[in-house]
């Protein structure tokens, strides 16, 4: 028997209390859930630029926003489901029939942290501030025509309406966003200045919200240690979380991160090294729930207005060249879902996206492509990779430059540091790199509008295609569901043909944690929702 | 009292002197930093539909929108009111960071050391005193292992064997069990903070937490400080006023300790002046391994992450280090040896 000095600590301390007649502090341990993390919170408003993917998993415990996504079994856990919305501080809601009004009514016993009810005034302030301040929240709101404060009414103390300009099939949808907090505002206005009438400032370090969780100590880079608020009412049927007390660590070393759970005194991590989950799952120590992140897909882009990659053919040969399956078996073990192999050709069977894509590898269609191009000799290029993905992507990269080589295609590798690479990116200096993308609201002509439209920073092809543009504009509207599916697979069938970026798989979402933990959802913000969890 | 004053002004001039090197050294990090090819701002605007509205922001509040001179003068018009700027990665001030973080560094290397030094003194000394002997092999052997081995291979052995199958040693995440409440911030030093509210939980806690990278990081500066040892010793052994003492029958365990060993320690003070700097910043590694919230990892992070602030900040800081401990060398070169005088 391993006896371990917090074991020693836990069995005389019970031992102590039970003698007095209180097991609370073995209990506690039981009601603690300990997280360990690579990443850092660094903000407490979510909404600030330059916020962590941690920050947003935080500020869903400590605000609630008006209504949220509902959940769907798989085997071993849940996922989220954006198209069964609940009410989270709303306790009802109706959307007009021809869309311009949304009118949601506030939960009567709903509270803030320190005791004071929500009302709609609180709720417009909120969503005021997302509109009008400048952070986050302002250009997620802009892609569901939310622009301007006049859009949200107080009717009544407890209701509110919000108002669209057109009817938006994302109005809804994303008001359930990490970003849609809603906020104290009697206590946040007590902090606003001239300069700052939104409180940013105060709210970087203080929270102002209603959520299942308060914050009991924050050190940024350390740890996070969360309470429960045990006046929370906006859970699914009013119930409160399992755990009284989450603990957020920031263990830099993912090797660590595995030990730590793997020995039981760490409960749950999300981001261990794809390559230690079959061994872990093997020995057996610990429960791992894998499911292919649903709302994401890693790709390769090729910048579509940089040459050689301007010519159609030129994507078409390399796509036809890629040795997928071993890629993705090198690359990820097989752990995810393949975004490879689709047996369709003008059209997708669904208006469904990211889906199996019409890629297959054929060297001697790539050798044809390439000379249809004008290239029958090959030409040099380089592929690019961050070193923060480095562990995935390198297997990628050569099986890339050793299967372009086949055809001719000479690729020298660059590794670069995130910041560079993400630089490059943004200005759109490389030909041809991997990389990773999600959307938090999965829809079709979302990500077709995200990822492949318009001079920003996420079009990683540079793709500029008409009839896509003018989809993704008309889509966004388009409240009759069949006609809305035809636009999808249009718009799907077209990337399938012009291959502006190639289309790899969605590698799973791992969360590792101990046997007993129970009731794990992989969140399409991919953070942990410790609402859910219970130890069995 | 004359030699304390000597002393005072000496350290006086001495930090007088180093300004001009601390000035350089700002203004060469602040340089080094903006050649890199990332951009900070595109780095942090990273959330989904974060555009070039998001960069622009960012750039602003770093700073970044104005050009280099512009942003210099800034930059040092900050650290003359001793404002370091603020981190992006953690979004709080950066002197703020360090100084909740230095102790922790301070803590373990001044740990590391003292077990080092506790360690290869002796060490040397037999080595020396036995000559090609087999404790003198073995000395080596221990040394080569010591200093062949990278910090985090040793590191993440002695987890793997201490935590993960003796489980003799706490869970490796930073410097106290979370589970055990921290003592109140009198130092910043957990190990001294605890004794002085008499909290010996936390103690012994703190303590049991930082024995394994102490350990590690003792283990990587072993070599430098047992070989000068040895070298030194072997070299003052065979001096006149040793076979005088010896002739003058002084007792071995004399003229060993007090006339042998206080001449040559000279140069391992001077070693461990140097190794005690190097391992203040090099020790990344170990606090990575270890979940150490030192300041080097915090400063590798920002590096990665081209978060300016942080990163010149350390240096500065490094520098400023480098500086007190010099200082701290030649007065102790002063107690070593009387007739040594550093101006």
């Amino acid at each position: 028997m391993h006896l371990t000095r917090r074991d020693l600590f836990a069995t005389t301390a019970g031992a102590a209390l039970a003698a007095a007649g209180t097991p609370a502090l073995a209990q506690s341990r039981a009601e603690t859930l300990r997280q360990v993390t690579g990443n850092a919170i660094n903000t407490l408003d979510l909404t600030m630029p330059g916020s962590t993917r941690e920050s947003f998993g935080l500020a869903m415990h400590t605000y609630d926003r008006l209504v949220a996504f509902g959940r769907k079994p798989v085997p071993g856990g849940f996922v989220f489901d954006h198209t069964n919305i609940r009410g989270e501080l709303a306790e009802s809601f109706t959307v007009s029939p021809d869309g311009l009004k949304i009118t949601l009514k506030l939960r009567r016993n709903a509270k803030f942290h320190d005791g004071s009810p929500v009302t709609a005034a609180d709720v417009k302030w909120s969503l005021d501030r997302h509109v009008t301040a400048n952070s986050l929240a302002k250009s997620q709101l802009q892609i569901s025509s939310y622009t301007s404060p006049d859009q949200f009414a107080v009717l009544d103390p407890m209701t509110i309406e919000v108002r669209l300009p057109k009817p938006d099939r994302r109005a809804l949808m994303n008001l359930c966003v990490p970003y849609c907090i809603i906020i104290n505002s009697t206590l946040a206005k007590k902090h606003a200045t001239a300069d700052d009438p939104w409180a940013q400032n105060w709210m970087k370090e203080n929270t102002a919200g209603s959520g299942a969780y308060t914050v009991e100590s924050f050190k940024p880079g350390e740890q996070v240690v969360l309470r429960r608020n045990d006046n929370w009412t906006q859970g699914v049927d009013g119930k409160l979380p399992y755990f009284r007390r989450i603990i957020s660590q920031t263990v830099p070393e993912a090797a660590t991160r595995a030990n730590l759970i793997e020995r039981g005194d760490a409960d749950l991590s999300i981001d261990l090294l794809a390559s230690d989950i079959p061994a872990l799952q093997q020995r057996g120590r610990v429960k791992v729930f894998g499911t292919p992140i649903a709302n994401g897909f890693t790709h390769i882009a090729m910048n579509t207005r940089m040459a050689p990659f301007d010519n159609v053919k030129v994507r078409q040969a390399i796509a036809a060249a890629l040795p997928y399956e071993d890629m993705f078996q090198a690359s990820i073990f097989g752990r995810g879902a393949r975004l490879y192999g689709g047996d369709w050709t003008e059209l997708p069977p669904t208006a469904d996206f990211p889906i199996p894509m019409p890629q297959h590898t054929n060297l001697a269609k790539a050798k044809q492509l390439l000379t249809e191009a004008g290239f029958p000799n090959g030409f040099n290029t380089t592929f690019a990779l961050s070193a923060s993905q480095a562990a995935a992507n390198e297997p990628v990269g050569a099986l890339l430059k050793e299967a372009l080589a086949k055809i001719g295609i000479t690729v020298e590798i660059q590794k670069l540091p995130d910041a560079q690479f993400n630089t490059f990116q943004a200005e759109k200096r490389m030909p041809m790199f991997i990389d990773g993308a999600t959307a938090w609201l999965p829809e079709t002509d979302y990500y077709l509008k995200l990822y492949f439209t318009r001079d920003q920073r996420w079009n990683f092809s540079a793709f500029n295609n008409t009839e896509v543009n003018e989809l993704t504009e008309a889509a966004q509207y388009e409240l009759d569901q069949a006609k809305y599916a035809e636009m999808c697979r249009k718009m799907v069938g077209i990337l399938g043909r012009e291959v502006p970026e190639i289309f790899l798989w969605q590698p799973n979402h791992e969360a590792v944690m101990t046997p007993k933990i129970e009731g794990y959802t992989y969140q399409y913000y991919r953070q942990i929702d410790f609402r859910d969890l219970y130890r069995s | 009292m004359a030699v304390l004053r000597s002393i005072g002004r000496r350290l006086w001039q001495r930090l007088l002197a180093s300004l001009p090197a601390l000035f350089g050294v700002a203004v060469f990090t602040f340089l080094l930093m903006r050649v890199l090819p990332g951009d900070p701002a595109v780095f942090f605007a990273s959330g989904p539909n974060a555009g070039q509205e998001e960069i622009e922001q960012i750039r602003r509040e770093m700073g970044l929108d104005k050009p280099i001179p512009v942003q210099l003068v800034n930059y040092l018009a900050d650290l003359a009111q001793g404002n370091l700027g603020r981190s992006m990665s953690t979004g709080q001030p950066v002197a703020a960071d360090l100084e909740r973080r230095l102790p922790a560094s301070l803590e373990l290397t001044l740990c590391a050391l003292i077990l080092a030094l506790s360690l290869a003194l002796p060490l040397g000394i037999l080595a020396a005193l036995r000559p090609n002997s087999l404790i003198d092999h073995g000395v080596r052997l221990l040394c080569t292992l010591g200093v062949c081995m990278p910090t985090f291979v040793s590191g993440l052995l002695l987890i793997f064997a201490f935590y993960y199958l003796l489980g003799w040693a706490p869970d490796p995440t930073g410097r106290l069990d979370v589970f055990v409440s921290t003592p109140p911030e009198v130092t910043g030093f957990l190990l001294v903070d605890a004794a002085l509210v008499g909290d010996w939980e936390a103690w012994i806690a703190a303590a049991s937490q930082l024995w394994l990278p102490a350990a590690t990081m003792a283990l990587f500066v072993l070599a430098p400080l047992a070989r000068m040892t040895r070298a030194s010793m072997l070299a003052v052994l065979t001096s006149d006023f040793i076979r005088t003492g010896e002739a003058l029958g002084l007792s071995r365990r004399r003229v060993v300790l007090v006339y042998a060993l206080r001449n040559a320690l000279l140069p391992v003070i001077t070693i461990m002046g140097i190794v005690f700097s190097t391992m203040l910043g090099a020790n990344v590694l170990v606090e990575k391994v270890f979940s150490w919230p030192g300041v080097a990892s915090y400063a590798l992070d920002a590096l990665l992450a081209s978060d300016y602030a942080p990163v010149q900040g350390f240096v500065l800081l490094m520098a400023m280090i480098f500086v007190m401990v010099n200082l701290v060398i030649d007065v102790l070169y002063g107690l070593a040896d009387p007739r040594v005088t550093v101006g």
